[in-house]
């Protein structure tokens, strides 16, 4: 299974993955934090989004910009870049997603020292036609800018080319997602989660043609994971930065189905239209996809969302996993329980920091978890 | 009970802000009405502080600010028993501490006046912060009332054209929301009579803020913290216009008859964030007792700040474009702009800056604005960690440690 | 049929032996650094005192931090699932249990069958568990057995803001130094714990009757500032401090060969 092997290499250094890139074919990388990033853009402008998630450093150079009291995420990334860790990109993209990253936009830009920086205010509220009109607006204005940036021209052609590998790329990870879910036997969730990881770093051309021979393979009968029996478990939250995560649950007995999590389906979930203005196209993907708790859709979208994901994946549990002093996902949590609750799925909250729970901890909430599960 | 006449004295009379009474009838007045709106056959309106108020005014519905009711819950102490009941209920403690003790206001009827009066629809403008939006959102499932967020894109280096086109769009769509919500047309003329009125306060409440510029000062942050109710509850009112015209009158009569807020000013202070709302005279006598005073503030002055954008011919056309522009819907580069201004014109010796857990978008960024003070203007900044509503997180020793500690060095 | 089970904590570990649905023992002993080493320790300790040898008893599950070393263990089971059961067959009519430890606290809510339901716990923070009372009763150099009964005394408990144990161990000093009456103190230390683990509770949703169990059951000062937060009388358990290992040799009992 190279191809899996392939992928997973990448997602285990992205830093070394990603330092090579430019070397390797010429194009630069460009930093972003959020699943709203407009990759397409910047991949029909030839170069590479790179997804940052945080550091495995501890942080101290971060500390002298940012209070204790926002996310991992931030901090960590913040850390990464003042370290010099991620001296290999071109420069960052920052949509607004949420208040911390709305000052940590500010912070890097004044303090980092990168040779580009593009701010994307997309808008908040995706259910309305001023939003349409003003996310339409948002993306030629984002397009301008990586134009710029990058010393490029984004010609239609070159949009065209990009949506398609970007609907080919998300497809084959839904297929991949839906294979799994059938049967968890086919590829291990921690697997899976590295595919990921490695699809939001590579060099998306290379990474098309190995997330097709890895399906491929799948399908015609390979697997990687040991065919367990275990409960059936949905993940509901942000990043998941812990892949130790998936494979001590499995340990415990349970066996992740399915997400709603940035580093899962959200990142692929929708298609773009290829027949219809591609900006509006990239734009409706955006709003119509099912949304992150920064944004509004309706009231009860994300609960709605929740309580079918579970039906229809037929999970036997789900767990809530977000990063403590996440606010969106924190003001979430108790309605999205309710509707769990309400539909009687079992489920508990881990928040997690840069450093997860000791094993012990860990084993013990998801042993206790799968006993409810029963 | 103490003898009344020994325990006045008549020095701390005469600093006494007298216009207070006032301003607490005015606003004991404004929530009868809101408590009672249903009964009168009006209506009530959830709207937050940086919301266009204009509109719901002009439409004779009543507004409540929620955010109002979080300082009262502050002032009050009622803070940590919210809180906590707001935790039971499954909120972070890491969330905004106004949102965390209105939800559990919402549930218990809980807090100084038993709780806020129910509202008939939502109005959420995120120019503060994006905590309001999920806030809202709880209160629009727990009340099963419509919702219209005002969507104010953030401003990292310039309000883009694409930005002030959405922002007026919005507000169409606004008036449409609030048409149907009250089932009548909107009286455009109207409009602009209460934008006039608005602009007619915030540039008097500016005219009251500035009062302090004097050396000394007659009032501080702390009693503009006090003072600012008016200007966010009852903006568009020629109540708040009478108000703050006969504020400006006592404040220049104080500086007329040499009646300073501290005694004995020989330190000026800028505060910065919102106030910690549980603690304000510990701070103000604390600061006091080291003959320093807290000349000005960025919080109170963040809604005049914006009046000049205000066509109040064209309400309609450029209110929501000035109110997309307020000191924290911008970026820090901005920010330090009206930050340096302040300084120049209060001409103050430090800057004071709550790193306030409740709010993110005013509190990170702090330690930059500070560092940056610091180079160009060579004024020092104290940190003082706290929460605005949260006793839980003030610990008072370390504070007061803190800053006797900077006060020695500015003395020093 | 006779079945055992083993719950090693982090510092005791403890053992409880059941014969066809009666409790024929159960003991408690320092673990020390080896939990496998703690494991058979007690376990042959107690098998002694009932006098049974290892052979008569079919089967064994372990629980508790150490769970995983005891591999002369048939199963191991989290000691939350195992508090469940052992409150439930103590006293099948409970429906929450309170588990205050010397590390950690936690919060169980059960149904009728003493299957857990829901459940959350504080293992990252000393205030809220035995280790806080530990460091204060340090602190006021008093013993800590007395502890609980002293708290009884304070008629006005002393308010301790501090969120962390080891600020609030200065915050106890300076109330001592201010003249504050130790037993006030004492109520406001236990109430502070007391404080912590209701919040946890509430968090998950108090059903009654509550019942106590782990060490701190024992102290009465925490039982009693408990059921003044939860406003509801709380049941401890004769058997609270080992109720995790009576748990376990029940659950041992369901396990097929």
């Amino acid at each position: 299974m190279d191809a899996l092997k392939t992928l997973k290499a990448a997602a285990a250094d992205p830093y070394v993955y990603g330092a090579a890139i430019q070397a390797k074919s010429g194009k630069k990388v460009v930093g972003n934090f959020c699943t709203y990033t407009l990759e397409e853009l910047i991949v029909a402008a030839g170069a590479v989004p790179f997804r940052l998630c945080g550091t495995k450093e501890d942080i101290s150079l971060a500390d002298k910009h940012l209070q204790s009291y926002c996310c991992s995420l931030v901090r960590g990334g913040l850390e990464d870049a003042l370290r010099g860790n991620l001296s290999f990109l071109a420069g960052a993209v920052f949509p607004h997603t949420c208040d911390s990253i709305q000052r940590l936009s500010d912070i890097w830009r004044l303090n980092a020292g990168f040779p580009f920086h593009i701010d994307v205010v997309l808008p908040v509220k995706l259910d309305t036609p001023s939003a349409r009109t003003y996310m339409i607006d948002v993306l030629a204005g984002c397009k301008a800018d990586l134009e710029a940036a990058l010393g490029v021209q984004i010609t239609p052609e070159r949009l065209h080319h990009a949506i398609s590998l970007y609907n080919d790329i998300r497809g084959t990870l839904g297929d991949i997602y839906r294979m799994r879910s059938a049967d968890p036997g086919v590829i291990s969730a921690g697997d899976l989660y590295h595919v990921l990881k490695a699809s939001m770093i590579m060099d998306r051309d290379e990474l098309l043609p190995l997330l097709h021979t890895l399906r491929d393979e799948l399908k015609a009968g390979a697997k990687t994971a040991p065919s367990t029996v275990g409960r059936r478990v949905a993940l509901s939250g942000g990043i998941c930065n812990h892949p130790d995560i998936y494979t001590i649950l499995e340990e415990c007995g349970a066996q992740v189905i399915w997400d709603d999590l940035c580093t899962g389906t959200r990142y692929f979930e929708g298609q773009i239209e290829e027949n219809i203005v591609p900006i509006e196209a990239i734009a409706n993907r955006y709003i119509t996809r099912m949304i992150c708790p920064a944004k509004h859709l309706s009231v009860t979208a994300r609960g709605e969302n929740l309580v079918n994901l579970a039906k229809v994946q037929k999970a036997d549990g789900v767990i809530f996993l977000f990063l403590k002093f996440c606010d969106p996902h924190s003001f979430d949590y108790p309605y999205l329980k309710k509707f769990l609750d309400d539909a009687g799925v079992p489920n508990i909250l881990l928040e997690v920091e840069a450093q997860l729970p000791s094993d012990a901890q860990l084993r013990t909430r998801f042993e206790t978890f799968v006993d409810m599960l029963k | 009970m103490a003898d009344q006449s020994t325990a006045k004295d008549p020095e701390k009379e005469r600093r006494k802000i007298k216009s207070v009474s006032k301003m607490k009838e005015i606003m004991t007045t404004y929530y009868i009405e809101a408590k009672t709106a249903r009964e009168n056959g009006k209506k009530v309106a959830w709207i937050t502080s940086g919301g266009p108020v204009e509109f719901l005014i002009a439409m004779d519905v009543i507004p409540v600010y929620p955010e109002n009711h979080g300082a009262m819950i502050g002032a009050s102490k009622m803070g940590v028993g919210l809180c906590e009941k707001a935790e039971e209920m499954g909120y972070s403690r890491d969330l905004c501490s106004y949102a965390r003790s209105d939800i559990a206001c919402s549930v218990t009827d809980g807090g100084p006046i038993g709780g806020l009066p129910r509202p008939d629809f939502l109005v959420c403008c995120n120019n503060i912060c994006g905590t309001v939006l999920k806030w809202y959102e709880v209160a629009a499932r727990f009340y099963n009332v419509p919702l219209f967020i005002l969507d104010t894109p953030f401003i990292h280096t310039q309000f883009s054209e694409a930005s002030r086109k959405y922002v007026v769009q919005q507000t169409y769509e606004y008036i449409a929301f609030l048409e149907k919500q009250c089932g009548r047309k909107m009286n455009f003329e109207r409009i602009n009579e209460v934008a006039r009125l608005a602009v007619q306060g915030l540039r008097l409440w500016q005219e009251v803020l500035d009062t302090a510029a004097h050396k000394p000062a007659p009032m501080t942050a702390f009693d503009a913290f006090f003072h600012l109710a008016l200007i966010v509850t009852l903006r568009g009112t020629q109540i708040a216009v009478d108000y703050y015209q006969q504020l400006v009158a006592e404040m220049r009569q104080r500086i007329q008859d040499g009646i300073s807020m501290v005694p004995n000013e020989k330190y000026r202070l800028l505060w910065d964030n919102l106030p910690v709302w549980y603690r304000t005279k510990w701070l103000s006598d604390k600061f006091s007792s080291h003959n320093a005073c807290l000349v000005g503030d960025t919080y109170t002055s963040a809604w005049s700040g914006i009046m000049d954008l205000i066509d109040e011919n064209n309400f309609i056309e450029t209110g929501a474009v000035a109110y997309s522009s307020v000191y924290i819907n911008v970026s820090l580069d901005i920010m330090f702009e009206t930050l340096k201004k302040l300084i120049k014109k209060y001409d103050v010796d430090g800057l004071v800056m709550h790193s306030n857990r409740s709010c993110k978008p005013y509190s990170l960024g702090q330690y930059d604005l500070g560092q940056m003070v610091m180079r160009e203007l060579k004024i020092p900044t104290l940190i003082i960690e706290a929460d605005m509503v949260d006793e839980r997180s003030f610990s008072e020793s370390q504070i007061e440690t803190r800053i006797d500690a900077f006060m020695e060095t500015l003395k020093g | 049929m006779i079945t055992a089970g083993i719950d090693i904590g982090s510092i005791t570990a403890k053992a409880a032996v059941l014969e066809d649905g009666r409790i024929l023992g159960a003991k408690v002993l320092f673990t020390g650094y080896n939990s496998r080493q703690a494991g058979q320790s007690v376990l042959d300790e107690l098998i002694a005192e009932i006098g049974i040898t290892k052979d008569r008893i079919d089967t064994i599950v372990a629980t508790g931090y150490g769970r995983n070393s005891v591999d002369f263990a048939d199963k191991a089971i989290t000691e939350i699932t195992c508090h469940a059961a052992g409150a439930h067959f103590i006293d099948p009519e409970v429906r929450f249990i309170i588990d205050i430890g010397g590390q950690d606290s936690k919060v169980i809510r059960i149904d009728e069958n003493g299957r857990v339901v829901d459940f959350a716990m504080n293992d990252k923070c000393a205030a809220g568990t035995g280790r806080f009372l530990e460091v204060m009763a340090r602190a006021l150099e008093v013993d800590l057995d007395g502890f609980g009964d002293m708290s009884l005394k304070g008629n006005t408990p002393a308010k301790i803001s501090s969120i962390c144990t080891v600020f609030a161990e200065s915050e106890v000093i300076s109330l001592i130094s201010k003249g504050e009456a130790r037993e006030n103190i004492i109520a406001g230390i236990h109430e502070s714990v007391a404080s912590r683990v209701a919040a946890l509770a509430k968090r998950v949703g108090v059903m009654e009757p509550v019942m106590m169990t782990g060490g701190v059951a024992k102290n009465i000062g925490a039982v009693r500032a408990l059921e003044f937060k939860l406003e509801t009388a709380i049941r401890v358990s004769p058997y609270a401090q080992v109720n995790g290992a009576l748990g376990a040799a029940v659950l041992a009992g369901r396990i097929n060969h």
